[in-house]
């Protein structure tokens, strides 16, 4: 199933999400949409709630309350439609240890039925924008932690998504591979693809995103955009205030 | 599957190997204590209990708890295609089940047709059961209209345990169902095998209609079920490991925060290693007293310990297929010397049988004058195989 780049989609919208663990309300009633084209940070500091939104949105997690459409999509009914919408590069991804890396692109492109032919072009081309190429026959299970991020990338971008979700997926890059990402993320989002990315790196979610949604204590949320967003950028941080 | 034979390594060929092995030599050289016959009621009911007790185990978390789940969701696998493929394993399950119960068969020459066909129809019924009532029971836990009924209400003490109260007892289900084949495959004047071949056709219509409620519950489900799979937050009023109490004082130090720390985690990772072991052994000691001089009662009691026994050894080496995922650093970090490791994992796992053998073991000895220390060797070593195939799960 691979993902169309019509610009009157809408990514992503997400109306009154709530999620509440034992420790306490971590998503308070958060809504806001992805544009075709833009990048959006999200922002907060660890146990802010960042991986538990983005784990709604895609349907790892289930939220208490609110909606979430993907293309317009609802991920927890009709999660194949959903699926071809995303791309999405969890903190911790999971690669099957007994696989070797193009094993394992061959298989996420037969599960999204996408063309044998094209998705081994495909992948063959993210892999040497990343630096993997040559580890197409290592195993899964023996990838460094960078590696299987990059793999984890390859397999989420190979079916050109809408909607483009990383948690951290810059983390553990080298310099290079990074720039390449972000050079092809430039280009997806040219040709209407948007990405919501979570990172720590505040500079860089700061130069490259429009604008960005930070998460603090508590559920409370904020969505920094014009002004508001320019004044974060010129002093990032992650405290929050009303 | 073929990962062990494509990429052999020695730690995942002992992991699962030797266990695997020391539990078919128990298997066949006890055979005649473990052997119930089948063609009277009562070991129909035994074989039964076994088969249909192990899928029922296993069934949630080939069903909701793989590895892959959240990717193969991600990538727009039908939940449908999904639920086939864990029924197939499910289904390797019970007939590993079935051939691990036939070793004692073989053993004694009394392999035959009724055995074959008793903890067949057990296997087939539970498998079917199993599929359909922990699929209902998470239709049931993610619907809207479903509200705690009696015996939920009694686990209302917890509030997420309330809430997962349909699964919570859904496989007694298949548990009930598969004795209940097993002593039907006995009952004169039916055909064992025409009751078989029913309870394999009864089987796959529940499998199916498993399916249409797995296919419904599964958006919304499996993402609750990997929630639901977090350990209970510590009990109010504990503070810290509890270390170099009772026994423990014995172990050096090292070993003995080793052993702290396993016994925590495993206590509440895999909580039910530890619960399963005081019903069992408050049943087993019920047996001894009131029939405990009949060997088919001494089978089963014998039996049902070696059961718990293999649980709480697939918790440990559970505990070691954990760290394989890295945890093992921390150990090396702390300087932590293999022997240390294994006296301290080995001491976590004979305190954890420890609620089984001693009570079980005492009533054996005071009805049968003899055996106490049958129990107490069966734990340790049990507790020393599970310990070493832990470890070499762990990796380096």
């Amino acid at each position: 199933m691979t993902g169309t780049m019509g610009t009157d989609v809408v990514p992503l919208a997400v109306e009154g999400l709530r999620k509440k663990y034992r420790r306490g309300v971590v998503l308070d009633g958060i809504s806001f949409a992805l544009r075709p084209g833009e990048a959006v940070a999200l922002l907060g500091s660890n146990g802010a709630g960042k991986s538990t939104l983005l784990g709604c949105v895609t349907g790892d997690r289930l939220p208490d309350a609110g909606q979430v459409r993907l293309c317009g999509h609802d991920p927890f009914k009709d999660p194949a439609s959903a699926a071809g919408c995303i791309g999405f590069v969890p903190e911790q991804p999971f690669l099957y240890g007994e696989l070797t890396v193009s094993e394992f692109l061959q298989f996420v492109a037969a599960a999204r039925r996408m063309d044998a032919s094209a998705a081994r072009q495909e992948s063959a081309r993210l892999l040497d924008l990343l630096g993997l190429a040559g580890a197409e026959g290592t195993l899964c299970r023996e990838l460094s932690q960078g590696m299987g991020r990059k793999t984890a990338i390859t397999a989420a971008l190979l079916h050109r998504p809408q909607a483009l979700l990383l948690d951290e997926a810059l983390n553990g890059l080298d310099r290079t591979s990074a720039e390449h990402l972000v050079a092809e993320l430039d280009a997806r989002r040219g040709a209407g693809a948007a990405v919501l990315i979570s990172s720590h790196d505040l500079d860089f979610v700061g130069g490259w995103c429009g604008r960005g949604l930070l998460l603090g204590p508590g559920g409370r949320w904020t969505m920094l955009e014009g002004a508001e967003w320019e004044a974060w950028r010129r002093a990032p941080g992650l405290a929050f205030t009303e | 599957m073929a990962d062990p034979f494509r990429h052999p390594r020695p730690g995942a060929w002992i992991g699962v190997g030797l266990p695997a092995l020391l539990g078919i030599a128990a298997l066949w050289l006890g055979a005649d204590s473990v052997r119930a016959d089948p063609r009277d009621g009562d070991g129909a009911f035994g074989l039964g209990l076994v088969v249909s007790a192990a899928v029922a185990f296993w069934t949630y978390p080939i069903l909701f708890r793989p590895a892959d789940d959240a990717l193969l969701r991600r990538l727009g696998i039908p939940a449908r295609a999904s639920y086939w493929l864990r029924a197939m394993r499910l289904a390797a399950l019970a007939l590993l089940v079935v051939a691990l119960v036939l070793v004692p068969h073989v053993a004694a020459g009394t392999v035959g047709g009724t055995v074959l066909a008793v903890a067949g129809a057990a296997a087939a019924t539970a498998w079917g059961a199993a599929l359909f009532a922990l699929a209902g029971g998470a239709r049931d836990a993610v619907s809207s209209e479903w509200r705690p009924g009696f015996w939920s209400r009694r686990i209302a003490f917890d509030r997420e345990m309330r809430n997962a109260g349909p699964l919570v007892f859904a496989p007694l289900v298949p548990v009930v169902d598969g004795i209940v084949a097993a002593r039907l495959t006995v009952a004169e004047p039916l055909p064992a095998w025409g009751v078989a071949a029913a309870a394999a056709i009864v089987a796959a219509l529940l499998a199916a209609a498993g399916a249409r409620r797995f296919e419904r519950a599964a958006p919304r489900f499996s993402p609750q079920a990997a929630e639901m799979a977090y350990a209970p937050a510590p009990e109010a009023g504990q503070a810290g490991l509890v270390s170099g109490r009772g026994l423990a004082r014995l172990l050096p130090a090292r070993a003995g925060a080793v052993r702290a720390r396993d016994a925590a985690v495993v206590a509440r990772r895999f909580r039910w290693a530890g619960r399963v072991a005081w019903p069992v052994a408050v049943v087993c000691v019920l047996a001894i007293l009131r029939a405990g001089e009949r060997p088919a009662v001494q089978g089963w009691v014998a039996g049902a310990g070696a059961v718990v026994l293999a649980m709480q050894a697939a918790a440990v080496i559970g505990l070691g297929r954990m760290e394989r995922e890295g945890r093992r650093w921390l150990d090396r970090a702390a300087g932590l010397a293999a022997a240390d490791r294994l006296l301290g994992r080995w001491a976590a796992a004979f305190g954890m049988a420890l609620a089984l053998v001693v009570p079980v073991g005492l009533t054996w000895a005071l009805v049968l004058g003899a055996g106490a220390w049958m129990w107490i060797g069966a734990a340790g070593a049990s507790a020393l195989v599970a310990s070493a195939a832990s470890l070499a799960a762990a990796g380096r």
